[in-house]
């Protein structure tokens, strides 16, 4: 069994957007009962010990939580690389340089659109002023930026403009990412599912904006993975590098896993992250390639994409230990051909708790 | 892509080193392990150095030929500056 590398904190599913593409689970409210600040320092530790090297604090929105600061503060003394994922609402100059102060590494600033009137639309509310604040404040300090923007269908035609914006922002690591459906994103699947054409256009762009910028930006382009061959090395294996924590301290070994109704996830409340790493009966499930059948246990490909994602696989084909549905040579593959061409206008329904 | 004269290491981009000998640079968002040579070479980027003494360095660590090491230190290091981790 290899060491943990990398720790998704998820501090808080609080949010004041409503962004119709997250990720987080439909049951936001199953996680008021969040852990306590000596919870997660006593957990970031264990995980420093543990072997992991990153920790990544995301939510919802991280900045939400008033002990943010005391966190990162945490995880830096415990040598760990720290990376805040925010929607950039709250980052004032006091929060910027109270996190800076204690260590921070490098901050995640997702916007929904490159104009305010569709980004706004997109969050549910008046967000993309405040983001244009927060952007120019961190530009105006020495912290690593990557800017972000989750594609789908009602933006995916922007993709031109996005660059455009980073370009005029001095972003050096622009992040485009085909939304993922999982969460909310999953509830709203046929509302967001981008259009073929899109698809296309958009790599097209993505290819001759890379060469444009070459030195000068890096353009991380995650493909739709409804519309490749094979699946996605998720997680890069199941319980292979990454965990994740839920606000209220249930530990995943995908920060998608809690769709997965037949698994049962242990809590740091009651075993430490070590113990929930090394046995815990979820995290042994589908580590490594023991639990694979036909045809990903005797593919060429197992170690290279680990059979793909196994909610996907729960959520598509009713069974988290079957082949990725996203595998054209999955039995299931024909429910991934129904919905990437059901992309239908409906209107999606907005994130709420 | 030209490496810069003297490279020096790009903003949120750390060398870590394990009491297991293992060396990873810690990159935004991913953790990139690295082999001895590039190890080595990574450890003597300071924005002092310039990229011939590092190879210079490397050559005398592990007994390869200087074009060889030439060549992989040059390789490496495009690769980082492509990507914003060297500048």
């Amino acid at each position: 069994m290899r060491r943990p590398l990398s720790l998704l904190c998820e501090l808080t599913y609080r949010c004041n957007l409503q962004c119709p593409y997250c990720y987080n689970p439909l049951a936001l409210s199953e996680y008021r009962d969040e852990l306590s600040t000596e919870q997660w320092n006593v957990l970031l530790r264990d995980a420093a010990a543990l072997g992991v090297v990153q920790a990544h604090f995301s939510g919802g929105e991280p900045t939400l939580r008033r002990d943010l600061a005391d966190l990162v503060a945490t995880a830096s003394r415990a040598g760990l690389y720290t990376n805040l994922i925010t929607q950039g609402t709250f980052l004032d100059d006091t929060l910027l340089d109270r996190l800076l102060g204690e260590g921070l590494d490098h901050i995640q600033v997702s916007i929904q659109a490159p104009e305010a009137e569709l980004a706004d639309r997109i969050a549910g509310t008046a967000v993309h002023e405040k983001k244009l604040d927060a952007l120019r404040r961190i530009g105006a300090r020495d912290v690593a930026l990557t800017l972000n923007c989750v594609l789908h269908r009602g933006n995916h035609d922007t993709i031109g403009e996005i660059v455009a914006f980073a370009e005029r922002f001095g972003i050096a690591r622009l992040e485009l990412a085909n939304v993922q459906f999982y969460g909310w994103a999953y509830r709203n699947r046929t509302a967001l599912m981008p259009t073929r054409e899109q698809v296309r256009h958009a790599e097209s762009i993505v290819t001759a904006e890379r060469e444009r910028l070459r030195g000068k930006m890096e353009i991380v382009y995650v493909l739709p993975d409804y519309f490749g061959e094979f699946p996605k090395p998720c997680m890069n294996g199941w319980a292979n590098e990454f965990m994740t924590v839920t606000p209220n301290g249930d530990v995943l070994p995908c920060p998608a896993a809690s769709a997965i109704r037949d698994l049962r996830f242990e809590n740091v409340r009651n075993r430490t992250i070590g113990e929930i790493w090394r046995d815990s009966e979820a995290f042994e499930r589908y580590r490594g390639t023991g639990w694979m059948r036909e045809p990903c246990r005797s593919c060429d490909r197992r170690e290279l994409d680990w059979g793909g994602c196994r909610c996907q696989a729960f959520l598509l084909a009713g069974d988290a230990g079957a082949t990725d549905p996203a595998c054209s040579l999955s039995p299931h593959h024909s429910i991934i051909e129904a919905l990437r061409d059901d992309a239908q206008n409906v209107e999606p329904v907005a994130r709420r708790a | 892509m030209n490496a810069p004269v003297r490279p020096r290491f790009g903003k949120g981009v750390k060398l870590r080193h394990d009491p297991d000998g293992s060396v990873m640079l810690l990159v935004p968002e991913a953790a990139l392990v690295l082999n001895a040579p590039a190890a080595a070479a990574l450890e003597l980027v300071d924005g002092m150095r310039t990229t011939g003494e590092i190879v210079e360095a490397v050559v005398k660590q592990f007994d390869v030929e200087p074009e060889r090491a030439r060549d992989d230190v040059a390789a490496l290091f495009d690769r980082l500056v492509e990507r914003g981790f060297l500048r």
